[in-house]
């Protein structure tokens, strides 16, 4: 093999090896029991409610959307009713969690790795560390914890404006009862849809909290590290979100909740 | 010259607050330190000089372990620095202060929150006016009391020094570490950051290594100079001795004075 084809397997290789070292450092001082749940509330409502402008416009949009483009389709087949349950399946179970996660692979997680990688670039890292401060526990524990956290809820959150928009589309054409959109809705949706769709969220969540924490630490070569740095986070946080959507259609086929 | 010692009487001579042997690092082929040694005496000032791309820096990174030596031993306020397990090292390095050349102030805390976090961390204000109080002695003693809402990007280069120097020092460390405490400023405030790192000595009687390639800083500051080359220390000594010294290495330092 030349030497430019080893080059991206061995970027590849460290990547992930370092990577895989971050994420036991994480399990290590994860449930220290000096918590720093203070900087852990103010990541939790920082990256919340940073995200949930963008997050809410993007679930209705996505359900509005979806709505209005299914119905010809339903329609043809004269299955019109079963609209709200389609619209409510496909958001819940797989378009809001993954859309979500990519939004906040591109905001939290560019957001922490230029954030970090500019105070490791600038040497504030250094000056934590040295003022008898654990770095790793302050920033990236309740970093990763706050996404952990928080990806799942601005999840349900999202699942909601979908739902209420799905039904805003449906009123476009004619008006429909809330209470009637609603009770097909929950007819449709059951805990095999709700469960794995939620824990999946987590594990994005976790994903984007790590990598962005991961890129920030690494970061070196100055400030052009730091915007490589921002960038590759959102290039791997995606890429991963992908791979564990993957994982996850393929855990929840397996015990036969499909 | 060689390794002469300083001829001056130096403060708390007999009491050893830090002390390297054989300091040796190295980064893959490259050996930034090849077998350093240095001793500070309680109250005394030392200047470790050196061209840049020395290793002055990282020398002063390895004695609160931010950088892990290669080789050698580290000893401060009688504790190997080496041996230490993470919660001991973190109480030594309140011990052990540390101005970065860069300021290094956290720019997402305004002023007073700089000051105010090392103290949280270490539950050393145990009420709130405590802290304030305290913020307000340091943020007074570095004059720049007015300061306290202001973010890091709003100060001067010269500010955020006093700044960084201020939340060096409310920690109330027995050994400061400065690296390059002058570099980047103008002349006139480089002279009054060096005055009030004397000043805030005097105060707090602390005891210093001073990491500079500045000779103004050296006869202002230094009651010892370390001249660190090629990873060893090529010599030691007072101010005046290093200017009246022949060695043509030591006199390059002097081109421009």
């Amino acid at each position: 093999m030349n030497g430019s084809a080893q080059r991206p397997i061995k970027v590849f290789l460290t990547e992930a090896g370092g990577f895989s070292l971050f994420v036991s450092r994480f399990f290590q001082n994860a449930f220290h029991p000096r918590f720093e749940w203070r900087e852990f509330i103010r990541q939790s409502v920082q990256n919340g409610n940073g995200s949930l402008p963008l997050v809410a416009v993007t679930a209705f949009i996505m359900g509005l959307v979806l709505t209005v483009q299914s119905r010809p389709t339903l329609a043809r087949f004269g299955a019109e009713s079963m609209l709200p349950a389609m619209v409510a399946i496909s958001m819940v179970r797989e378009i809001v969690p993954v859309i979500t996660a990519l939004i906040c692979a591109g905001k939290i997680a560019s957001g922490m790795s230029a954030e970090l990688g500019s105070m490791k670039v600038t040497e504030q890292i250094d000056a934590m560390e040295v003022s008898g401060t654990n770095p790793f526990r302050y920033l990236a524990v309740t970093r990763i914890w706050s996404t952990t956290l928080m990806v799942p809820l601005l999840v349900i959150l999202a699942d909601g404006i979908a739902i209420w928009a799905s039904w805003v589309g449906m009123n476009m054409k004619g008006p429909v009862s809330w209470q009637l959109f609603q009770r097909q809705v929950f007819d449709s949706l059951a805990l095999g849809d709700v469960l794995p769709a939620l824990i999946k969220s987590i594990f994005f969540g976790f994903v984007v909290g790590a990598i962005g924490c991961f890129k920030g630490f690494t970061t070196a070569k100055g400030t052009e590290g730091v915007g490589r740095s921002a960038h590759n986070a959102v290039v791997y946080s995606s890429l991963l979100i992908f791979i564990i959507d993957l994982l996850a259609v393929q855990i929840t086929e397996l015990m036969g909740l499909n | 010259m060689g390794t002469q010692e300083a001829s001056s009487p130096r403060p708390g001579q007999h009491e050893k607050v830090l002390s390297l042997r054989g300091l040796e690092l190295a980064f893959g082929p490259n050996k930034v330190l090849r077998g350093f040694d240095l001793d500070l005496y309680r109250g005394e000032n030392v200047m470790v000089l050196g061209k840049s791309g020395s290793g002055k820096s990282v020398l002063i990174k390895c004695i609160v372990r931010l950088l892990m030596p290669t080789g050698g031993s580290i000893e401060v306020l009688g504790q190997d620095v080496l041996a230490l397990g993470q919660e001991e090292l973190d109480h030594l390095r309140v011990k052990v202060g540390f101005l970065f050349q860069s300021s290094a102030l956290y720019d997402s805390m305004t002023v007073e929150e700089n000051l105010r976090f090392p103290l949280r961390r270490h539950w050393l204000a145990t009420t709130s006016g405590e802290a304030d109080g305290l913020v307000d002695e340091m943020l007074s003693a570095v004059g720049l009391a007015h300061t306290r809402k202001l973010f890091p990007s709003e100060l001067s280069g010269g500010m955020k020094r006093r700044v960084a120097l201020a939340r060096t020092l409310i920690l109330k460390p027995e050994i400061v570490l400065y690296d390059e405490p002058t570099t980047g400023l103008d002349p006139i405030t480089g002279k009054e950051i060096v005055e009030l790192i004397l000043k805030l000595q005097r105060s707090y009687g602390t005891s210093s290594i001073i990491i500079s390639h500045d000779l103004h800083v050296a006869r202002m500051a230094a009651n010892r100079i370390a001249l660190l080359h090629e990873g060893r220390k090529y010599a030691e000594g007072t101010y005046d001795e290093f200017r009246s010294s022949q060695d043509p290495l030591i006199q390059n330092f002097f081109i421009f004075m």
